[in-house]
């Protein structure tokens, strides 16, 4: 009792670090996190084994009778990063065609963990707003910058993770369906930075994210609207920006453009968490 | 130093005004009663105290610090509407996350013994969810304690508790305050219970404040009246009616008087026209009738 009048200062470190203990703490209580993780796991092994069991067959149109044969994947890398090739460069009215085989490619593989984690950061976010945690975190909580620094981090390590599980289940896949394991032009070192390249560009989504579902407050579906329309907009450069023949020069670029975006973006979340009602 | 010092407090919402030019005292060890009808900017103004919402004008200190300041609400325990619980975590994992953003050491401890005091221990591996409204309220009230606050902000902490629950809360309010130096600014619609517990008032209307005033002025103030019954009641009420102006009957059926007669005159003269008083006391009236006395523009 002796303490009622004592108000202790903490500095951010101390802050931070608390709230992300309760952060982490809540995230690894949370189903969706588990579930995100699981289907980053299965999906690229069922894609992996059912596009090469379908790979040779053949398909007839019925009307101009052109007969389709089904292209499998060649290699496991094919899940995890696109090659940009010096022929759709070279050929101008192929160029198109190739293009579009590219953005399949692109939206069809590891990269849709950037828009699966969008569900995590969302739901994370306004169930705080929704439950009325919000009230008693931000009662003794008088920074916002603390919330918002905790959620990008948590939002950060589960898309991470999803990069990480999808890789592994691609691996797996491509175990399971004989896939060949070979680089042919590309080495390890490429495949370790794409995968770095795409963990730190995840920073950049996460950000965004981070900002709509705090602008949205308790409005899931609107975060998650907001938030799968806003990372639309990048999403068809992320095969652009971290190819599987990745350098350190796109670790950097996106290692400073995800840092850049998140203290940005950060701030602005901040100014919004401030300037309007949290309940 | 006073716990709570608002001044010239403002909150719009758009056009409507939400509270206008508000100001509340509470001092340290205070059991501050904060009162007023629906919408009349209680919650919003225990909002603002706790920073939940930006104020549009005025300034508010909580123990001479700027409302603002992380290191005095880090010591403000709030329940504000609902408790703010997870529905699909269990009790004790949400108050175990409460302590942890408090940085309690010890937290399973601490979050134990809080739990007794509520009288919810053995509910703590009930999940949220399939809690009953009072047992919510008690988890509420239990995660407003957690960290030992010196101010506590409290928006109907009494609804939905059962008879214990009440004597529980005014046992663990009058508990908390008995150093004088913490604090408790509780708002309710239960009058009567509140006013069992709280040593200061502040009613309030259109987010403006009528009255504030300690326990000992409002009973200074609330009038006291003459309780009565009768072996004729509705006679008895005719012939008091006529010679007295504020006469009604109450719901316990006793007719009161409320004009600054004696019980030995009022008995008199009903006897002398005919009437026998089988019952007669005097009493004061409670916060509750004060208040609706005072909303009616009365005295």
């Amino acid at each position: 009792m002796n303490d009622a009048l004592k108000f202790p200062k903490h500095s951010f470190g101390q802050r931070v670090k608390t709230m992300m203990k309760v952060d982490v703490r809540r995230m690894l209580k949370s189903k969706v996190f588990y579930i995100l993780l699981a289907v980053a796991l299965i999906i690229p092994i069922v894609m992996t084994v059912m596009m090469t069991m379908m790979a040779g067959k053949e398909s007839t149109d019925p009307q101009t009778g052109e007969v389709t044969v089904m292209e499998g994947p060649e290699s496991v890398w094919e899940s995890i990063g696109t090659l940009p090739t010096d022929e759709a460069a070279e050929k101008p009215t192929d160029g198109e065609a190739q293009m579009g085989d590219m953005d399949v490619m692109a939206m069809c593989n590891i990269n849709m963990a950037f828009m699966g984690v969008c569900v995590f950061v969302c739901l994370f976010i306004s169930d705080d707003f929704r439950s009325g945690y919000a009230k008693n975190l931000f009662t003794v909580r008088a920074k916002k910058g603390d919330y918002v620094v905790s959620k990008t981090v948590c939002g950060f390590i589960c898309g991470s993770l999803m990069l990480i599980f999808y890789f592994i289940g691609a691996l797996l896949g491509g175990a399971i369906s004989g896939l060949s394991f070979g680089l042919g032009t590309l080495n390890i070192g490429n495949i370790i930075m794409c995968m770095l390249s795409k963990i730190f560009l995840m920073l950049v989504f996460v950000s965004i994210f981070t900002l709509i579902s705090v602008s949205a407050k308790q409005k899931a579906w609107l975060s998650i609207c907001g938030s799968l329309g806003g990372g639309m907009l990048l999403f068809t450069m992320v095969g652009m920006i971290t190819p599987l023949n990745s350098t350190v020069i796109n670790v950097i670029l996106t290692l400073v453009g995800g840092l850049l975006f998140a203290v940005g973006l950060g701030v602005i979340s901040k100014t919004v968490l401030k300037k309007s009602s949290l309940v | 130093m006073n716990a709570v010092e608002i001044r010239n407090l403002s909150k719009s919402f758009g056009k409507k005004q939400a509270v206008n030019g508000l100001d509340m005292t509470v001092p340290m060890g205070a059991i501050y009663g904060f009162i007023g009808e629906n919408g009349s900017g209680k919650s919003t103004t225990e909002k603002m105290i706790c920073g939940l919402i930006p104020c549009s004008g005025g300034s508010i200190k909580l123990y001479g610090k700027d409302h603002t300041d992380p290191s005095v609400r880090a010591r403000v325990g709030v329940l504000i509407e609902s408790p703010g619980c997870f529905p699909s975590l269990t009790v004790f994992d949400n108050m175990m996350l409460q302590a942890e953003n408090l940085g309690i050491k010890n937290a399973e401890k601490e979050v134990i013994k809080i739990l007794k005091t509520v009288r919810m221990e053995g509910a703590a591996g009930n999940k949220y969810k399939n809690c009953s409204l009072g047992m919510k309220q008690r988890v509420g009230i239990a995660m407003a304690l957690l960290g030992n606050p010196t101010l506590l902000v409290l928006d109907e902490p009494l609804n939905g508790l059962d008879a214990d629950g009440m004597r529980i809360m005014r046992e663990v309010f009058t508990d908390i305050v008995k150093d004088g130096k913490r604090s408790i600014v509780v708002s309710s619609h239960l009058l009567g219970e509140l006013q069992k517990v709280a040593t200061h008032y502040e009613i309030i209307r259109h987010g403006k404040m009528i009255r504030e005033m300690t326990a000992s002025e409002l009973d200074g103030d609330c009038r006291t009246y003459i309780a009565l019954k009768a072996d004729d009641m509705g006679k008895a009420k005719y012939i008091l009616g006529g010679k007295l102006s504020r006469v009604s009957e109450d719901e316990a059926g006793y007719i009161r008087v409320y004009d600054p007669v004696t019980p030995e005159e009022t008995a008199a003269y009903l006897y002398k026209n005919g009437v026998t008083v089988t019952e007669i006391m005097t009493d004061k009236i409670g916060l509750e009738e004060y208040y609706i006395d005072l909303m009616k523009g009365g005295k």
